[in-house]
This record gives C-alpha cells, structure tokens and sequence, in this order.
C-alpha cells in the first residue's frame, strides 16, 4: 500500500473518531446531562457568610459495613446506633464496647456513666455501662413511633411521632404519663409533626425542650407537661428553620446553648439561649448534594458530633 | 394510651383511598392499549433524582409523565417545600410565590395549621420540580407517574432512554403504577 493510502485512511479515521465524539458531546445520553430547566433552585441560600461561620470540620469517622441510625454523647464518650448494634466511641472514633441489640432501635440517651437508653420503635431498653440489660418498658399500643429519648429529673421521656404525644417514664421503664402538648389555650400547642422527625432534649438546667416541626418552634414544657414557651420561626436564611420538618434534631452545649440540625437546606447551627441565631457550625456546603439532616451530639469545649447519614460517617466540627 | 382518629387522620385515608380509585380507574382505559402487550412503562419514584427529562423527552406533548401525590405521606404541611419557591414572599397562593411554572398544584386549607396540595394533571407537564422541592423538604409525598390514559406505551419509552437514574422501567399491564405508599423502601429525608 502506497504512503498516500495510508494518509487517506488516517485522515478518515480521524474525521470518524471526530464525529463520533462531537455527536456523542450533542446527544443526551444519560451520562450527558444538559442543565434541568426545571432545576429546583437552593444555591442561593446554601453559602453563608464566612464570618458566621464558627466551627470547621477537623475529623470524620466512617461508618463501614452497617447501617447509621442514631447518635449521643456523654462528656466523654460518643454513643453510635446502627442497625442492630450499640458502639461505645472515643472522640478519636476508638470502639470502647459494643452491644448487639437484636431489634432495630430509632434512638438513645447517654448517662454520664455510660449507661445507656436505647429506643425501639415502641419500647424502651436501659443498658448498663458494661452493656447489661437492667430494664425494658412494655411495648406502647397502637401507632407508636419512638423517635427521641431524653432525661430529666429522674423521669425518662420519649417521643412518640406515631402519636404526636410525648410518653414519659420512671427510670425502671415503668409507664407514668402521655402528653400531647396542648396548651389549653389554642390547639396550634399540639405537637405537628408532618414527618417522622420529632426530636427532644434536655439542657443543663434541667429544662425539657421539644420540637415542634411543623409549627417550626422549640418548644419548653415543664416536668408535667406543661407548655412554658417556645421560639424559632420559618426561613431559608440561616435564621430560622427551612422546609416543614425543621429542626430536625436538637441538642445543647453544655451551656445552655441549643444546636440544631436541619434536612432539605442541610445545615447546623448555635442558637443563644434566647433563640437568637449565633452562629453556622456547617453550612448547606458542608452537605453537598445531600438531603437527610444529621444526627447531631456535642462533647466538650462546644465540640459538635454529626452523623451524616448521606455519605454514612461521624463528622466532628470544633470551633475555629 | 388510647388510640384516636383525628380529623386530619381520617382526611388522609379518605385521600389515599380517593388516589388509588382515581389511578385504577384510569387503568382499565389504558389496559385497552396495553393488555397485549402485558407490560408498559412506568417511573420508580425511589429511583427518580428529578431531572427535569420526564417534562421535555416524552413524544407526547405534554409529557404523558405526571406528578401524583401520595396524600398517606403528607404532612398537610403551611410551609411546603414542593408548593411554595424558597424565598417566597408570602405564604399564599400568588404565582410569584408558587414553585410548579405552571401553577399546576392547587392548595386549599383544611384547618389550622393544615393545606392539602392536589394537582391539576391538565396543567402538569411532568417537570419534576416540586418533586424536588417535597423531598428535600418535606416527605416526598410528591412524585411522578407516567399516567396509563395518556402514554402511547412506546416500544421503547423515549424518556427511559435518557432517565440518567434508570428510573423508567417496565412494569406489569395488570399492575401499572408505583405509587409511593403502595409499595416502599427504607428511604429516610
Ligand atoms: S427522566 Fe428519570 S430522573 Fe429524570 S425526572 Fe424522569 S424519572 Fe426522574
Ligand atoms: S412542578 Fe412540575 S411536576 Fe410538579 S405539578 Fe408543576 S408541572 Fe407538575
Ligand atoms: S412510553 Fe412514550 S408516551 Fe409513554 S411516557 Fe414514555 S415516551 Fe411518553
């Protein structure tokens, strides 16, 4: 074959491979993805101003093997839920103890002397620090959905997103009250919970805080159920909370201060004990193309533990 | 604790029972078309990651894809993440405040603090936008369909050809439908 052959299937090689690459650039295979004119639009409120900004990401544990459902802390010690396990964590993600749990459970409460509440869809168990079993509730009738488990003055109380109610214990599991929030005074006090986001918590004050998702508030109740006060309002700016399921979770520093988690617009942040927005922990850009809202616990020195259930890992955020 | 049905329960089934009539009555319509062909294509909701291909890549115009609305998932919610656009002004029915670009969602209060959101499938042009929007925010009640009255059942589904989640498959002529509720996985928002 004389050289101008050559030249000539070459160059018609070349003009092939080019058609196939600029037809493959014009079409839309799934690979290529021309902009969604539809495209639900966030970004305008996913970049928060760097000066509000207080903790920066300094650590993340994966999660391998299991599936991540829950997350608390003690002083010391980081208490992770998966599918069917308790794990006992140094801060450093270093398993201390592990306690096979049988059944799915949805939450937890860590004591200071690592013992442990763990809640099942409708019922209650109560671990030791070496991981004995010392009591079960019975199980709660009908819709119970057991999504938060906090202490407080010798009372364990859970919330029951199955029943928008809130079901309060004695701490040998023993059943002593139900309330729904109602203040008496308006219905809108009732517990609106259009998911199955119903978190609580208790602060250093002994003080007993509740969601409530729907009406976007942070609600106090007294021991007795009582409704107190409540603050937070909606909003896609980090000052309130965005979407109808929001905060998703709370929890205090160990001031007083409250940190939430939210999903949709993920992001963590510090209320003052007032409710007034102090600062951003994590940004929506610190949860990129995710969408459930982590699971959130604090250690000491306002360190603050998420679980990040879209890329399944322990994320510490420390103050900068 | 004694069990109790409230009036937003009781509104819900009502709802869900209404969507599941109104989707089996319009499968009897499309087993005209379909029954010899035994399957025909539909999305799965889990799967869609709402990429707006469903509105512009069906042969029919519009799209044979319509957003359906799981009425046992949603919250009844003021504040909804698939009706009203982030940073809406107020929280009312204007259109500047309405995310669907066609205003295909219609909400209407039911009692305080509950809206129920329907869609007007004559205005629905499958685009996916308050899908995206009520699952990021709320339970993602909200979720697309290919309705058996309006799809061809194409030999090959022209959108099943670009979906970039392998959203779009075929399902059983008798069972045409994945509606959320109806059949589930272990997604949690
Ligand atoms: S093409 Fe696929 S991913 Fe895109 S909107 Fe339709 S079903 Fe969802
Ligand atoms: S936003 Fe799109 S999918 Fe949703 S109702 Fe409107 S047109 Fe239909
Ligand atoms: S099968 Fe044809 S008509 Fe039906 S949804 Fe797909 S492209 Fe549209």
């Amino acid at each position: 074959m004389n050289k101008r052959w050559i030249h000539i299937i070459l160059l018609l090689a070349v003009g092939l491979i080019a058609v196939i690459v600029i037809a493959d650039y014009l079409s839309t295979r799934p690979g290529k993805r021309p902009p969604n004119p539809f495209a639900f639009d966030v970004s305008d409120y996913e970049s928060v101003e760097e000066s509000l900004i207080s903790h920066r990401e300094t650590r993340q544990i994966r999660i391998t093997d299991t599936k991540a459902v829950h997350i608390a802390s003690n002083e010391n010690n980081i208490f992770l839920l998966t599918a069917g396990y308790l794990q006992t964590l140094t801060p450093r993600g270093e398993e201390i103890n592990s306690i096979s749990l049988g059944q799915a459970a949805t939450s937890l409460f860590a004591f200071p002397d690592n013992s442990v509440i763990i809640a099942f869809e409708n019922y209650l168990e109560y671990y030791s620090a070496e991981g004995n079993l010392l009591h079960r509730s019975d199980s709660a009738p009908d819709n119970a959905l057991f999504t938060a488990v906090s202490t407080m003055e010798n009372r364990i109380y859970v919330a029951d997103a199955g029943n928008n109610q809130v079901v309060v214990y004695d701490l040998a599991l023993k059943y002593l009250d139900t309330f729904k929030g109602e203040s008496g005074v308006s219905t809108l006090h009732g517990f609106i919970l259009p998911s199955r986001h119903f978190d609580m918590a208790v602060n250093a004050d002994n003080e007993l805080w509740i969601v409530n998702p729907g009406l976007h508030y942070i609600q106090n109740y007294a021991a007795d159920g009582r409704f107190r006060r409540q603050w937070g309002k909606p909003s896609f700016t980090p000052e309130g909370f965005s979407g109808c399921c929001n905060p998703s979770y709370i929890t205090f520093l160990h001031d007083g201060r409250f940190v939430t988690s939210e999903k949709g617009l993920v992001r963590i942040k510090i209320y003052k004990e007032s409710g007034i927005l102090e600062s951003v922990v994590a940004s929506p850009e610190a949860f990129k193309n995710g969408l459930k809202a982590p699971a959130i616990a604090t250690l000491e020195n306002d360190i603050v533990v998420a679980l990040d259930f879209d890329r399944s890992m322990i994320r510490i955020f420390e103050p900068k | 604790m004694k069990k109790t049905h409230n009036r937003r329960e009781f509104i819900r089934s009502c709802s869900r029972y209404s969507l599941g009539i109104a989707l089996a009555g319009v499968t009897g319509y499309a087993l005209k078309d379909a029954t010899a062909l035994q399957w025909v294509w539909q999305v799965d909701p889990f799967k869609c990651t709402y990429c707006g291909r469903c509105a512009t890549h069906c042969v029919l115009n519009p799209s044979a894809v319509k957003c359906v609305h799981a009425y046992a998932l949603c919250g009844y919610c003021d504040l909804c993440g698939g009706y009203l656009k982030p940073g809406h002004i107020d929280r009312d029915t204007a259109a500047e405040n309405q995310l669907c670009p066609t205003a295909a969602i219609e909400r209407k209060f039911i009692e305080e603090p509950y809206y129920e959101y329907r869609i007007n499938e004559d205005l629905c042009i499958g685009c996916a936008k308050c899908v995206e929007g009520c699952s990021a925010f709320g339970n993602g009640s909200l979720h697309l369909q290919i309705r058996h009255n309006l799809c061809v059942n194409c030999n090959e589904c022209a959108i099943a050809r670009v979906c970039p989640s392998d959203a779009i498959k075929r399902v059983p002529a008798y069972d045409p439908y994945l509606v959320k509720g109806s059949f589930s996985d272990d997604t949690n928002t």
